[in-house]
């Protein structure tokens, strides 16, 4: 913030900061030389010339002042002036100063020196700012205080040195309890670089007397070499009421007093001599209270710009020089702040620079420092392999926990009567809070908060009266631990935006019913404004304007915008269409979906009839909005969507645009609107960086630019600087609201009652067929890998091996998913249903004699209520099955394994029964009974005979099963023998496998309904409403995971099966809670099928581990595939 | 390993609905090991004769057949003098559908009809063949002697 005034100062100041480091050495060799004391007022006196060596020599004498010179030194001046008592002795320059600050005008004394910085200076555009008080601020303390603005300075705080120094020896100096006085020799002995030449010039006259006096007496020669590096004069002078020097601070103290009072940010009022002998020794140890109080100035100048300090006039421009006063600045008042006990009652954390830990700082210190070990969960194993910077989970709760804090004692809103659906109480929370987020009302959290690199501080009561203080106690201040400022005023987190982040939970919280009933409440369209308003979007209104004759919007829109943009995956489209409809009183919205190829013409939607109460709503996706940016890139290219200014815009799974580079991250930020929301579980994915995109969408600054944000986030954050993370806090607090499904209201109930989840994993062994194909697919898989092991290549052939993973994940489900099957599967279009007559036909042809008992069978089967007993279990026939050619009947299992068994044996497959053979499995057909209950079930869509009679059906056959279809489709049955109009879903990441699934399904007679990524938009909801639409009789939805695992709504179901695992658990209790979600009435069941013995176990013990490792916190970016990868890999080809 | 339903319900059946002269009992610490006694068939050499066998069920039963020994001594052209068996349902006409007792009453009915074409103890059918009243003779001494019931 200082560029801009050192910029105007630059001419000026350029040279001096040269001649810091250049002239230096010579300096110090001219000053070896005998006669250094006159050099400095000789070139001081023409200040246009190179001054550089005068203020490296002054240097060099007050180094040796300070340090160099031990304590023994001083006195010798000092002697002189306790024997002229009081009087100012004008042949001792110490006695100078004082009469030179009295003085108003130039300096008389012997220097040459020009005008000294108090007074009016020959320099004017230095001077200019130097005002009166900064004058004083020398000897403020003995100075009448010329009333300032609305104080001149405010207590801060009181501490006792006990170790200042005499300086002088004898009686009558001081005595306890005797006011003293606290003083610089000059504010600009500290700070050669910055300071005023003539100033430096007039003190170094008088300070010279007494240097050379020392130079000669002793000291001179001994250190030349460290002069370059001495810092600053830092003496800080104790006079007593007199005016009369009887001590100094110990050097520690001195260095940060010298500070303040150099740059005029503190006075010393009311201090006090605590404890002195009698009669003073020099150096001896004297006990003084010293009474600080701010001046009113210093905050100001904090306030006002970079000047804050008259030395940045002569700052010469120089970054580091600017940067190098602020950093003493802050140092300083750290260090004051430190010794007054003076902590942040909140806001950022002065971090390293304070010694103690403040006691009731707010525990994200503790906090903070704990993060910096927290497990990361590796992501992004597979494909997604994201470079370096991630975030751990711990780190994220961190992160958010702030957010959280006053959450649950936040008041609540009632949404209009528009809204029909009732809200939960943490719903309406978020309506307050979304509803003040727009209004720009900053009650709903409990208080606005502060600018995230502020702390605020209260002044210390004051304990002595008679001072001018205009402060009341608990007045507060702001200091910036960053930047050194101080205001009084209180730095508001700067919220232009108007709109924020939901962040709530991770599914299934009612997000879209929070944000409609937002729509309905806070439906007041706001006034237009002039566009010049919207400084951000400019450029884009212009050059829409440069196309098209006039945004209607313009002049006939007085009210402004009211309509409300929604943008969210393709997939949820039409889910918030629903959701919206459903939860508005018919006629209250009016939503468009906007998407697919035949786009309506928005132009004109939001100058809607001014009466109508129908509030506007358009839904669009990321993609949409993505090629329509492009089309508006175009030179000429124009997007009604573009045009439009919008009331509100919502971004659903924000996240979508967290990458701030990419297509859609830019579309999004086009949009013209006046209220901004995004709407995700995650609004920082796995890089702080992902936020960053949110708040430039929500335009939030200064946090939406992105270099802001890097210098203040994310690379501190590399850097494990703890503030990085209290920084995003703060940011978090001001625009995120956030909950969590388990989540404690301020009743301590659970803010979402959720039906239990009962989760069971069913281990299933694979038959002896699919044992050997998997089991050479694995072998095979092994040897790669282990060949590619031993060269070290595996790295390298990543995704070879991954693709070896995919097909092994794949042989698990299904052999036909690895294996072409044998023959081509001759698909009937019935299904493999077939006719009676059929069957008679082929009976008849292979045995006439039999052709009785087959109609005898046949006849047996339509009537008899229960199945014979199976001549190989002999027990109750399952689902049996006839062999056709003599119509004898087993269990389907029993008779596939006597097949199975016998192929093994090389022997002929005959039936068990009566030996004739052979038989192919694809020949037996299996008998399907569908069971109709006598006394409700008529409607049933399926029943094609007489409604009444048991129906039966006979299938051929020709579907190969697997393990875990078979599997899949004993728990349908089971289930529906309980729950007759039971709904499950289904997960698999493979569609081909759904395909499977789906013909079993259709086997079982069972209604299904698939939802997978190839199908359009049309299709999926239409599957999804026709799966909700309540009916009598059971329905499955088969759901490709990757599709179906984010914003689903699917509680009409509680079962859910989970056909194969994931590498990351994370995805699946995601797909998990599409079912088990706010809505969920009953109790969910989730069946895990794994196949014992292969690759789907590796994958539960790398879920696992993942969640088990602790790393450290930050990765490196290094390869694609880090050691944990590879650690994976091994496990997967290792041996159990 | 558990043992299999169909086991089970077979060794009920045995118990509860007993074939005529025949008894097979399950040993206590092994259930898929019977001790069988069957009384020879009225009408042939081997009449009052009570003959023990042991038969076993494989782990792949159903799926593979029992196997079958008779530990009495018999003359018979289709049992050798280890007692084992030729009779096809116990090799390759096995099928599943066939159960402990079909078997057993099998090897009753090949009692009465011994077939000395498919021979096993070769010497005892070429006697069958060549004259068979007094290979029956000494199939009934044998009866006598070894299967008398104590």
């Amino acid at each position: 913030m200082n560029s801009g005034a050192a910029g105007a100062e630059e001419p000026q100041t350029s040279f001096f900061a040269d001649s810091d480091e250049d002239v230096a050495m010579q300096d110090v060799k001219d000053s070896e030389q005998a006669e250094p004391l006159q050099e400095p007022t000789i070139t001081s006196s023409r200040p246009s010339t190179p001054t550089a060596p005068k203020q490296e020599r002054r240097l060099f004498f007050e180094d040796s002042d300070d340090d160099n010179i031990p304590r023994p030194v001083p006195p010798t001046p000092q002697k002189n002036d306790i024997s002229a008592e009081a009087a100012v002795i004008g042949s001792d320059s110490d006695v100078e100063i004082p009469s030179l600050e009295y003085e108003p005008g130039p300096a008389s004394s012997g220097a040459s020196s020009v005008p000294s910085s108090r007074a009016s200076s020959p320099l004017p555009a230095d001077m200019l700012n130097d005002d009166p008080s900064n004058k004083k601020r020398r000897r403020s303390p003995s100075k009448p205080k010329e009333p300032g603005a609305a104080f001149e300075s405010a207590y801060i705080g009181t501490f006792l040195v006990g170790n200042a120094w005499s300086t002088v020896r004898g009686k009558g100096y001081i005595k306890a309890g005797d006011p003293i006085l606290v003083e610089r020799d000059s504010p600009d002995d500290g700070k050669p670089s910055f300071k005023n030449v003539t100033k430096v010039k007039t003190t170094q006259s008088t300070d010279k007397g007494k240097k050379k006096q020392m130079t000669l007496s002793s000291m001179l020669k001994p250190q030349p070499q460290n002069l370059h590096k001495k810092k600053a004069d830092t003496v800080v002078r104790l006079t007593n009421a007199r005016g009369f020097e009887f001590a100094r601070l110990p050097t520690d103290i001195a260095t940060w007093v010298s500070k303040l009072l150099d740059l005029g940010i503190v006075d010393f009022k009311g201090s006090t001599m605590v404890d002195c002998p009698e009669t003073l020794r020099s150096g001896a140890d004297l006990i003084v209270s010293l009474s600080v109080y701010i001046r009113h100035t210093a905050f100001k100048a904090a306030n006002i710009s970079p000047n804050d300090s008259p030395r940045n006039f002569f700052n010469q421009a120089q970054e580091t020089i600017e940067e190098q006063t602020l950093r003493e600045r802050k140092a300083a008042l750290l260090a004051l702040f430190d010794a007054v006990s003076l902590n942040p009652r909140r806001g950022a954390q002065a971090g390293a620079s304070t010694t103690a830990i403040p006691e009731d700082a707010p525990k994200d210190t503790k906090a903070s420092s704990k993060k910096i070990k927290k497990e990361v969960v590796g992501d992004g194993e597979e494909i997604e392999v994201e470079e370096g910077d991630e975030l751990s989970d711990g780190q994220l709760d961190l992160i958010y926990k702030k957010a959280q804090r006053n959450d649950k004692t936040m008041a609540e809103m009632e949404p209009v009567d528009t809204f029909e659906l009732t809200l939960r109480g943490y719903q309406k929370q978020a309506l307050l809070w979304m509803n003040s987020m727009e209004n720009g009302e900053s009650s709903a959290r409990e208080a606005v908060s502060m600018h995230p690199l502020w702390s605020e501080y209260s002044f210390p009561a004051e304990p002595i009266e008679g001072v001018i203080d205009l402060t009341q106690d608990e007045n507060p201040f702001y200091f910036n631990p960053y930047s050194g400022e101080l205001s009084l005023t209180f730095p508001k987190a700067e919220q232009k935006l108007k709109g924020g982040i939901l962040a709530d939970g991770k599914l299934g919280m009612g997000k879209t019913i929070m944000l409609s009933a937002l729509i309905h409440t806070n439906k007041t369209p706001e006034p237009s404004i002039p566009d010049d308003e919207l400084p951000a979007r400019k450029k884009q209104i212009r050059l829409d304007r440069a196309f098209r004759p006039k945004n209607e919007g313009d002049h006939k829109d007085v009210r402004g915008p009211s309509a409300t943009l929604i943008v969210a995956p393709t997939s949820l489209l039409t889910q918030w269409q629903e959701e919206l409809e459903r939860s508005s009183k018919p006629g209250s919205v009016s939503v468009t979906v906007w998407h697919g190829q035949n786009r309506l013409d928005l132009a004109g939607f939001d100058s809607k009839d001014e009466e109508e109460t129908t509030l506007p709503i358009v839904i669009t996706s990321y993609g949409v909005l993505a090629s329509e940016h492009s089309k508006l890139q175009r030179a000429g290219g124009s997007s009604p969507i573009y045009q439009i200014e919008w009331l509100r815009v919502v971004l659903d799974e924000a996240h979508h645009c967290k990458s701030r580079t990419s297509k859609t991250a830019r579309a999004v930020y086009e949009i013209r609107a006046r209220r901004r929301w995004a709407v995700t579980g995650t609004p920082i994915v796995n890089k702080l960086e992902d936020l960053q995109s949110l708040l430039k969408y929500l335009t939030y600054s200064p946090w939406s630019s992105y270099s802001h944000f890097r210098s203040f986030i994310t690379v501190p954050f590399l850097a494990r600087d703890p503030k990085a993370i209290e920084v995003v806090q703060v940011i978090l607090e001001s625009v995120l609201l956030r909950r969590e499904k388990n989540m404690r209201d301020s009743d301590g109930k659970r803010i979402v009652e959720l039906p239990g989840k009962e989760v069971t994993i069913e281990t299933l062994q694979f038959s002896n067929s699919e044992r050997m194909i998997y089991d050479s697919i694995y072998g095979h898989a092994k040897q790669d890998y282990e060949r590619l092991y031993a060269k070290g290549l595996v790295g390298k052939n990543y995704t070879h091996i991954l693709a070896m993973l995919m097909k092994l994940r794949r042989a698990v489900l299904h052999p036909h998913l690895v294996v072409d099957p044998d023959e081509p599967d001759e698909k009937d279009s019935k299904n493999g249903v077939i006719d009676v007559d059929e069957i008679m036909e082929g009976v008849a042809d292979s045995s006439s004699s039999g052709n009785a008992f087959a109609a005898d069978v046949l006849a047996n089967l339509k009537n008899a209520e229960e199945e014979g007993e199976c001549p190989i279990c002999l027990d109750i026939m399952e689902s049996p099955t006839i062999i056709p050619s003599c119509m004898h009947r087993c269990c389907k299992d029993c008779i596939l394994s006597y097949l199975a068994s016998s192929a093994e044996k090389n022997e002929p497959t005959r039936c068990p029964t009566c030996l004739q053979g052979p038989i192919r499995e694809q020949d037996l057909i299996e008998v399907i009974r569908t069971k109709n209950e006598a006394g409700e079930g008529d409607e049933t869509s399926n029943a094609d005979g007489p409604s009444k009679a048991p129906e039966v059906v006979l299938r051929r056959n020709d579907f190969r099963s697997s393990t875990k279809l078979e599997a899949l489709m004993q728990n349908l049955r089971r289930i529906q023998d309980q729950d007759p109009h039971f709904r499950a879903v289904v997960f698999s990441q493979f569609t081909s496998f759904l395909s499977f699934i789906s013909v079993a399904l259709e086997r079982e007679r069972l209604t299904w309904y698939r939802f997978d990524g190839s199908m359009d938009v049309r299709k999926r909801s239409a599957a999804i409403a026709e799966f909700k639409k309540p009916e009598r009789k059971p329905k499955v939805l088969i759901v490709s995971l990757k599709a179906g695992g984010v914003g689903l709504n699917l509680t009409t179901a509680n079962h859910v099966f989970m056909m194969d695992c994931w590498w990351n658990s994370a995805v699946e209790s995601q797909a998990i809670d599409r079912v088990h979600r706010i809505g969920q009435e009953k109790t969910v069941y989730v069946k895990h099928f794994i196949i014992d013995h292969t690759i789907e176990g590796r994958i539960l013990q790398i879920q696992k581990r993942k969640t088990a490792i602790i790393k450290e916190a930050f990765r490196g970016s290094g390869g694609k595939t880090d050691s944990d990868t590879l650690e994976n890999l091994k496990l997967m080809f290792g041996d159990d | 390993m558990a043992l299999p339903k169909r086991i089970i319900k077979e060794t009920e059946r045995l118990v509860a609905d007993p074939a005529p002269g025949i008894t097979a009992v399950p040993h206590d610490d092994n259930l898929r090991y019977f001790d069988v006694k069957i009384n020879g068939p009225g009408g042939s050499p081997f009449e009052k004769g009570v003959f023990k066998l042991e038969l076993f069920l494989p782990e792949e039963y159903p799926m593979a057949p029992p196997k079958v020994r008779f530990l009495t001594k018999i003359y018979h052209p289709n049992i050798d003098k280890l007692g084992r068996i030729c009779l096809d349902i116990l090799k390759d006409k096995w099928s599943p559908a066939l159960q402990i007792r079909t078997v057993l009453l099998s090897i009753q009915a090949l009692l009465s009809a011994p077939n000395p074409d498919d021979p096993l103890a070769t010497d005892v059918a070429k006697h069958y063949k060549e004259n068979e009243a007094d290979a029956q003779r000494v199939s009934r001494e044998w009866t006598e002697q070894y299967a008398s019931d104590p």
